[in-house]
């Protein structure tokens, strides 16, 4: 199979930290061929237990942020966007050291800011995103890590909701190694068409997240699962795919996934029959290149 | 063949009608207001509405931190059934079966007290307000709405347990399919569970856009109304793209939701229940 399949680490445990390490053997037992780990807590994660886990059980790491309120880059508050900057900088080092090829998640701005802007007001903060981003983009460059930018949806984000705008914010920052991520429950939601938006986003989408439409297991709900899979194999993607959901006690950005409900029978429920299905979809449609 | 409303909470601060009028140009059956008494009334409406000879099919209530009916204080949850009979008063000088009811204040996500406490005071609450809308020949609609806008009642199947609870004539199941494009594995299904209990649909695509713009099949979903044998009226409930919709309301910066998608909104709709063979559609 050319495309990993990977399980996010927000199905395991939040905040998820160096004694959380051991789970990866459950992980690589489902079948799982990636780990995406997500930097809630970096005091509790060592770059160095998380590579020596991930060779005992054979996974890779991905590496995905959470952006709380003091992690935002596109902040009004100068000091508030440096501590973004120095945030994402860290998860950098983190993707460079355990060997994730970009950090990804909703990095332009403070997960859960949905506010009403006025046009120079919205100018603004998007300037302020493109700014922090640029820097952050050089230092990344240097560690040979990419970012992939993740739209989210509207009651989540009021900066960037579609691939469209997530292609419009790539251009502002001009940096090759700055793409998308792309995830599924988020588009349900926001894009007109799956098809369409991947196809115009194509040379931008690092990563790919997938979720059903209400967070539960994939392949038991309403998304356009046919679809996605026909769009992924049309752009010739080659990436990772991982699965996320989340489990209710999330901290860090808890408003925003409002995950207040079980989803699945289960979250080991769903990490099983999500992989079963994924990679079926995979078989399917990616596969038979 | 159903019948069609449009929700006037979209077209935002225009004078009442402005919309009326265009409701009437583009072939409506019926209009779908707000419940703020307070600030119109039943009077004003009725000049506007007679004007045009429009009919209210519904009165949508606006639930605030003011008027939740499962606030761990009293004298809130007092104020928000006080609330509910208004709209049903509302409602009955206006003509319209129907008033919407959520238990929760909109935008609150996390219960005060235990959900057991809350999902019984919501059933009290309901109950209280069901009996007084029975009494006045109007029904309420216990809408769920998506995880972002409340924690309480979410799906359908959630809605049908709450009002199946309350046992009582004037409370009904309601079906809106942006929250359940969100929220519910499976529409046509969950419509089909809530059976007769179904009193009031509001019709919006997946990206809460008129159907038609986002990815929604509606087909299944106008099977499923016409199966249970729903008499109520179908109203597009569409909203801009926002967190933060009232702002954007206020500030007149939705366009697309007056012309345009008031047109395209019972066009589509109507082109399905054609090509299903549903009689009478023009």
């Amino acid at each position: 199979m050319s495309n990993k399949i990977g399980l996010s680490t927000f199905v395991l445990a939040s905040p998820f930290t160096n004694a959380d390490l051991n789970l990866m053997g459950k992980v690589k037992g489902m079948g799982y061929d990636v780990i995406e780990i997500c930097i809630e807590d970096p005091a509790k994660l060592s770059s160095d237990q998380m590579l020596s886990a991930a060779k005992e059980h054979d996974l890779q790491i991905s590496i995905c942020g959470a952006f709380g309120p003091d992690r935002d880059i596109s902040h009004e508050d100068s000091k508030i966007r440096d501590l973004g900057v120095q945030y994402l900088k860290t998860c950098v080092d983190f993707a460079a050291e355990v060997g994730s090829s970009f950090v990804s998640g909703p990095m332009y701005s403070a997960t859960g800011k949905a506010r009403l802007l006025s046009p120079p007001e919205r100018k603004e903060q998007f300037n302020w995103a493109v700014d922090s981003l640029s820097t952050v983009a050089s230092y990344a460059q240097s560690r040979n890590v990419g970012l992939a930018i993740e739209p989210l949806n509207r009651f989540e984000t009021d900066l960037i909701n579609t691939l469209e705008q997530g292609v419009e914010l790539c251009r502002a920052v001009g940096a090759a190694n700055v793409g998308l991520l792309i995830d599924t429950f988020h588009m349900h939601i926001e894009e007109k068409s799956l098809s369409a938006a991947i196809e115009s986003a194509a040379p931008y989408i690092f990563h790919v997240q997938v979720s059903e439409n209400d967070r539960g297991t994939p392949g038991k709900g309403q998304v356009r699962w046919d679809e996605f899979f026909t769009a992924l194999a049309k752009i010739n993607y080659g990436g990772q795919i991982v699965i996320e959901s989340f489990l209710p006690t999330v901290k860090e950005i808890a408003r925003a996934v409002s995950a207040w409900r079980p989803v699945a029978p289960s979250m080991d429920a769903l990490a099983i029959d999500g992989f079963t299905f994924i990679s079926s979809m995979a078989a399917k449609h990616l596969d038979v290149k | 063949m159903l019948k069609y409303a449009y929700n006037m909470l979209v077209y935002g601060t225009e004078p009442i009608e402005l919309g009326i009028a265009r409701l009437a140009k583009f072939g409506y059956d019926y209009a779908e207001i707000v419940g703020e008494p307070t600030q119109i009334s039943a009077a004003e409406y009725s000049q506007a509405l007679s004007k045009h000879n429009m009919p209210v099919s519904s009165i949508v209530s606006i639930y605030t931190p003011e008027r939740d009916l499962v606030s761990s204080n009293p004298a809130i949850r007092a104020n928000t059934v006080a609330y509910i009979k208004g709209n049903v008063d509302f409602a009955a000088a206006l003509g319209a079966k129907i008033v919407t009811l959520t238990p929760t204040a909109c935008m609150k996500i996390k219960p005060e007290v235990d959900i057991e406490q809350e999902w019984a005071w919501a059933v009290a609450g309901a109950r209280e307000a069901a009996q007084y809308a029975f009494d006045h020949g109007v029904r309420l609609a216990l809408e769920p709405w998506n995880r972002y806008e409340s924690y309480l009642v979410n799906r359908l199947d959630q809605s049908i347990r709450m009002v199946d609870e309350v046992d009582n004539p004037g409370i009904g199941v309601m079906a809106d399919t942006f929250h359940m494009s969100i929220e519910d594995k499976d529409i046509p299904g969950a419509i089909r569970s809530a059976g007769k209990r179904l009193a009031h649909v509001h019709l919006a695509d997946s990206n809460r856009a008129a159907p038609g713009e986002g990815f929604l099949d509606f087909t299944p979903i106008v099977e499923a109304i016409r199966d249970v044998n729903y008499q109520g009226v179908c109203s597009f409930e569409l909203l801009p793209a926002a967190g933060d919709i009232w702002g954007v309301l206020q500030g007149g910066k939705a366009p697309e939701f007056l012309d345009p998608y008031t047109e395209s909104a019972i066009k589509y709709m109507k082109n399905i229940e054609k090509s299903l063979g549903m009689s009478d559609v023009k």
